[in-house]
């Protein structure tokens, strides 16, 4: 069993810091070890559960030291060597940043938070497909989290839109809890890592290529997705109960933008090579900066913001 | 061997000490044929069994107690101080995964007495007047969960009219059909107003406002 972890809903708290780490997620957690261990004071502010988008990932097979392991324990293992060193505020969520005489003050849920830097470890969220049905139908078989409302369809046919590796892993989880999937990718080919697209076939999920999905349709919940085969223009139609969609990420990157950190033209922090923004002493580190979308990169990135951090802080 | 890891027991002990107040109660509901009861027993134990003032007691979902706390499936898990509280923060089902951590937070806001909402939450949750009841329907595994969960719960604590109960899911699947739900957390307040998604304070209060509005 995983009891994950817990911090107390401490009262309105007032704290001083060297820097704010805004996102519990993989870069977060490491730039916290970081940060406490060069010697600086430092807390994470997450909105959410310390583990960010790692949590949903059914199986990460890539991190290295693991050969495989859910992202729920992955995730809970990061936390708990991360809390050896930094306290982490859950369910606090950053509503607004402010400067004061020459530092940054974080106006949260739980407290305000003055810090003489600030990380952004705040990491993407899902993005949606923009077709009809998606949106009338979400919470009666659209749904963006397969962890979550995967079991509610064993023994049904679903479709996951989006073939990349998310979608893949998603797909894979379904069918390991008795869902029977279908992939439907817009690209020509697998957009997934070669060890899924062998998964997949080894399993027998049907994952189709080309396909651009139009519609999720039925009446009061999911019935059929329409798409069209863009080799061939034929429109066609899968019968599902339920629909996952896994077509991307968007980067969570508003409270940055409002203190004039400069982003790319989808939103992504634009960082330099030692995660620095265009303004000083603002840091990004893990999937908000839109480099790789993977846990180990995004760690790495957390640790460089840190070193970063103190370079800019301690060491002028 | 227990349910809950020697790592995870001395962390809970470390924030029960530093946290705990007041006494707090957890008890367990369990009946016949039923699948995670003995769990539900086992960790309202272990959880007990770390500090001096966590009670723990086990009662047959059939009986007075149960009557008197409100409480009609197997197993619920009620976290009160015996009182005030009443049966109004309980879980229908295992507060497992993801909600362990809601049950292990309730713990602690039941013995300060005590919950944090801002003022302007404060305000809206004084109006409510009459009974009103939150049902939030969870699974283990999903990681926004407990947010709603725990709002609830929030709510229960500062007002003696709501009562916050998660569902889980899984463990309850035709309750969970008879509300159509396939996207968690999906709340139902008063078996009437419903949303999906784990909110901010401000806009639960909205819906929980609309429901007892409903009342009039």
């Amino acid at each position: 069993m995983s009891i994950g972890f817990v911090l107390p809903s401490a009262s309105k708290e007032n704290k001083e810091v060297d820097v704010a780490i805004i996102g519990a997620g993989p870069a977060g957690l490491s730039a916290g070890i970081y940060a406490i261990r060069a010697g600086m004071s430092a807390i994470i502010i997450d909105k959410g559960n310390a583990g960010g988008l790692a949590e949903e990932a059914p199986f990460v097979e890539n991190y290295l030291g693991f050969e495989g392991i859910e992202g729920e324990k992955l995730a809970k293992l990061f936390k708990e060597h991360a809390m050896k060193y930094v306290e982490i505020s859950e369910r606090n969520e950053v509503r607004d940043i402010i400067m004061e005489n020459g530092k940054f003050v974080l106006k949260a849920e739980k407290g305000e938070y003055t810090a003489k830097a600030i990380i952004f470890a705040t990491g993407t969220t899902h993005k949606t497909i923009g077709v009809p049905g998606e949106k009338e139908l979400f919470g009666r078989g659209v749904s963006y989290c397969v962890t979550c409302d995967g079991y509610f369809y064993r023994g049904k046919r679903v479709a996951v839109i989006g073939g990349g590796n998310s979608g893949a892993i998603a797909a894979i989880y379904l069918k390991d809890i008795g869902v029977e999937p279908v992939v439907l990718e817009y690209m020509p080919t697998y957009m997934c890592e070669k060890a899924y697209q062998d998964i997949i076939n080894e399993k027998g999920i049907r994952y189709i290529t080309n396909a651009m999905v139009t519609e999720i349709a039925g009446e009061n919940k999911v019935e059929k997705v329409v798409y069209k085969d863009r080799t061939s223009g034929e429109i066609k139609e899968e019968k599902v109960d339920g629909v996952f969609i896994y077509v991307g990420l968007i980067p969570i990157s508003e409270l940055a933008k409002k203190i004039g950190v400069e982003t790319d033209n989808r939103g992504y922090i634009k960082v330099s090579s030692k995660m620095r923004t265009n303004v000083p002493m603002v840091y990004a580190a893990g999937d908000v900066t839109g480099i790789a979308g993977q846990i180990i990169i995004a760690a790495g990135q957390g640790a460089m913001a840190a070193l970063a951090a103190y370079e800019d802080l301690m060491l002028k | 061997m227990g349910y809950i890891g020697d790592k995870d027991k001395e962390y809970l002990k470390g924030e029960f000490d530093k946290y705990l107040k007041e006494n707090v109660k957890i008890l367990v509901f369990t009946g016949d044929n039923c699948q995670y009861c003995n769990v539900a027993t086992a960790l309202g134990q272990e959880v007990a069994e770390l500090h001096d003032a966590i009670e723990f007691h086990e009662y047959p979902v059939n009986g007075e107690e149960a009557k008197k706390y409100g409480v009609e499936h197997a197993p619920t898990v009620v976290i009160t101080d015996g009182d005030k509280y009443g049966g109004r923060i309980r879980y229908v089902g295992l507060p497992s995964g993801y909600e362990f951590s809601s049950m292990i937070e309730d713990i602690i806001d039941v013995s300060r007495r005590d919950a944090e909402v801002s003022d302007e939450v404060k305000m809206q949750l004084q109006m409510i007047d009459k009974p009103v009841r939150i049902q939030v329907f969870v699974t283990p595994t999903c990681p926004y969960c407990p947010r709603a969960v725990r709002t609830a719960h929030r709510f229960a604590i500062l007002n003696e009219n709501i009562t916050g109960e998660m569902v889980e899911a899984m463990e309850f699947p035709e309750w969970a059909n008879k509300w159509n739900v396939m996207s968690v957390p999906h709340i139902l307040i008063n078996e009437d107003v419903q949303f999906i998604g784990a909110y901010p304070d401000e806009q639960y209060i909205k819906y929980v406002v609309e429901a007892w509005k409903k009342m009039k």
